[in-house]
């Protein structure tokens, strides 16, 4: 019976979603052409913009990297807070709660508030990265605290460890490979959402998508486009290796 | 002489429920000794109270001459002088087995060189006899979560024969493992213990083993002692009556 009620439902959202005539469903037929045209117009890419691209993607990558660099810190700070074994619940829960919010404002916004408060630059896009990565970290690293083996810890209490020792030979070697599996997994996300930064003025190769686009060079924009795809594969594929290291 | 370790009238209640109920047992140095009980008899309760891990207990106990507090968790001075084994081998999965074995120095180093996993040569050396007794050389950089059971367990040992205690505590050491590896566990136990000269008290819920290995076995039912006697003198009877049988004082106590 419920089940019914799930499909009629799932069923209405459908019929509500493609009921507006507002989304022009007779331009579908002529797409295909279109598309061809314009595809036809970013080829041959023209590859003598390649020291601007350089540049961007240079600048995305130092965005991406001290964006990262500045979550990791922050994140160490907060994860001990966000900690359901390492503090009361008066103050992980509310912190915890915190890095939800931060998690639910998404990083094109928080970048146009940066360019609004410090301007244009880099430095917006490196402050966006910073608190939009954050929420993501510090709830990450919290978990991995909490995942700790305690029968390791009691071990070498009883054996006459301090706590500096076992946080150095029992806490850490347990979270160790989960932080830095995160902390590698979260700089590719950096990499890829700074990427975009650059639309709203925050710094990166993003302002070439915008600058080609926008003015029709859509034979530059291909070449931005390419070398965007080959840094993505890039990360991508030096993650994968990291990740089988950290297992 | 000084006893290994002395208890008087301990009793220690979980909420209600009555855990250890005036608990008397001496153990001299170097006897071998096995707490022999049904689950739940407070064998485990009763150790993890000897290793200084139990609050709010009634009662007096002294380990190697150390009175043992029962609000707090003993000295680390003390602590590292008391060796435990645990059920759950409790290694760090990720570290070698040499690390895990030189982990139990960590107590005997000072603060600074054992943060930066500088050890001495005492520690390299009593870390290698550790492993070699326990026939792990060859295994030494084998990650610890990349062995058997059996030999995990051999790695707790080691870690506990590196530490130097002078007492050897082990809560059901071979209860994890098949009946060929727990004697070999338990005889590794017992003949460091002996060499060493050294007092080990092991709990466990096999008779047969515990009348191979220990001198002396306590049988402890629903937290109090039923009998305490030389391994040969414990007849079927007793341990008839230690598993199936009604233990004195059976039923709750109101204590105030």
């Amino acid at each position: 019976m419920s089940r019914i009620l799930v499909w009629i439902a799932l069923g209405l959202a459908v019929l509500w979603a493609a009921g507006n005539a507002d989304i022009g469903l007779d331009k579908l037929p002529g797409a295909g052409p279109r598309l061809t045209e314009f595809l036809g117009r970013m080829m041959p890419p023209d590859f003598s913009v390649w020291p601007e691209v350089l540049t961007g993607l240079a600048e995305t990558l130092r965005i991406a990297i001290l964006g990262t660099l500045f979550a990791v810190v922050l994140s160490a700070g907060l994860a001990v807070l966000a900690s359901e074994t390492l503090v009361p619940s008066a103050i992980w829960r509310p912190v915890r709660a915190l890095l939800a919010v931060i998690r639910s404002i998404p990083l094109i916004l928080v970048a146009m508030l940066m360019v609004g408060a410090v301007g244009l630059g880099p430095l917006p896009g490196i402050l966006a990265i910073t608190f939009h990565a954050t929420g993501m970290l510090a709830k990450f690293y919290a978990e991995a605290i909490d995942n700790v083996g305690a029968a390791p810890l009691a071990a070498l209490e009883s054996a006459g460890a301090s706590r500096a020792q076992l946080l150095r030979w029992a806490i850490w070697p347990q979270m160790a490979p989960v932080v830095l599996r995160d902390t590698v997994f979260r700089f590719e996300l950096n990499l890829r959402e700074s990427l975009i930064l650059g639309i709203v003025g925050a710094g990166g190769i993003g302002l070439y998508v915008q600058t080609y686009v926008r003015s029709f060079q859509y034979d530059k924009a291909a070449t931005v486009t390419l070398a965007i795809i080959a840094l993505v594969l890039l990360s991508e594929g030096l993650n994968a290796i990291l990740q089988k290291r950290f297992s | 002489m000084t006893q290994a370790l002395s208890l008087q009238a301990v009793s220690h209640c979980f909420d209600s429920a009555e855990a250890l109920q005036d608990v008397s047992l001496q153990v001299a140095p170097g006897e071998c000794v096995a707490l022999l009980g049904p689950s739940g008899a407070g064998k485990s309760t009763l150790l993890a109270l000897l290793d200084g891990r139990v609050r709010g207990w009634r009662g007096r106990a002294e380990v190697l001459g150390n009175r043992l507090p029962n609000d707090r968790a003993p000295e680390r001075k003390t602590r590292l002088e008391t060796g435990f084994i645990f059920q759950e081998f409790a290694l760090v999965d990720r570290q070698s087995v040499y690390q895990n074995a030189i982990n139990g120095r960590l107590g005997r180093m000072r603060l600074w060189p054992s943060l930066w996993g500088r050890y001495s040569a005492q520690d390299h050396l009593k870390t290698a006899i550790a492993l070699e007794d326990t026939g792990l050389t060859e295994l030494a950089q084998r990650r610890a979560d990349q062995l058997s059971g059996g030999q995990r367990q051999r790695v707790a040992i080691a870690r506990c024969l590196a530490q130097e205690p002078q007492l050897i505590l082990a809560d059901e050491p071979v209860s994890n493992l098949d009946p060929a590896h727990a004697e070999r566990i338990l005889e590794l136990i017992t003949n460091a213990a002996q060499n060493r000269g050294i007092a080990v008290v092991f709990s466990s819920h096999q008779p047969e083993l515990s009348r191979r290995f220990a001198g002396r076995i306590v049988g402890l039912r629903a937290g109090a002692v039923l009998f305490d006697k030389p391994s040969a003198m414990v007849g079927n009877d007793d341990i008839r009556n230690l598993y199936h049988g009604t233990a004195p004082g059976d039923g709750l106590r109101v204590v105030g």
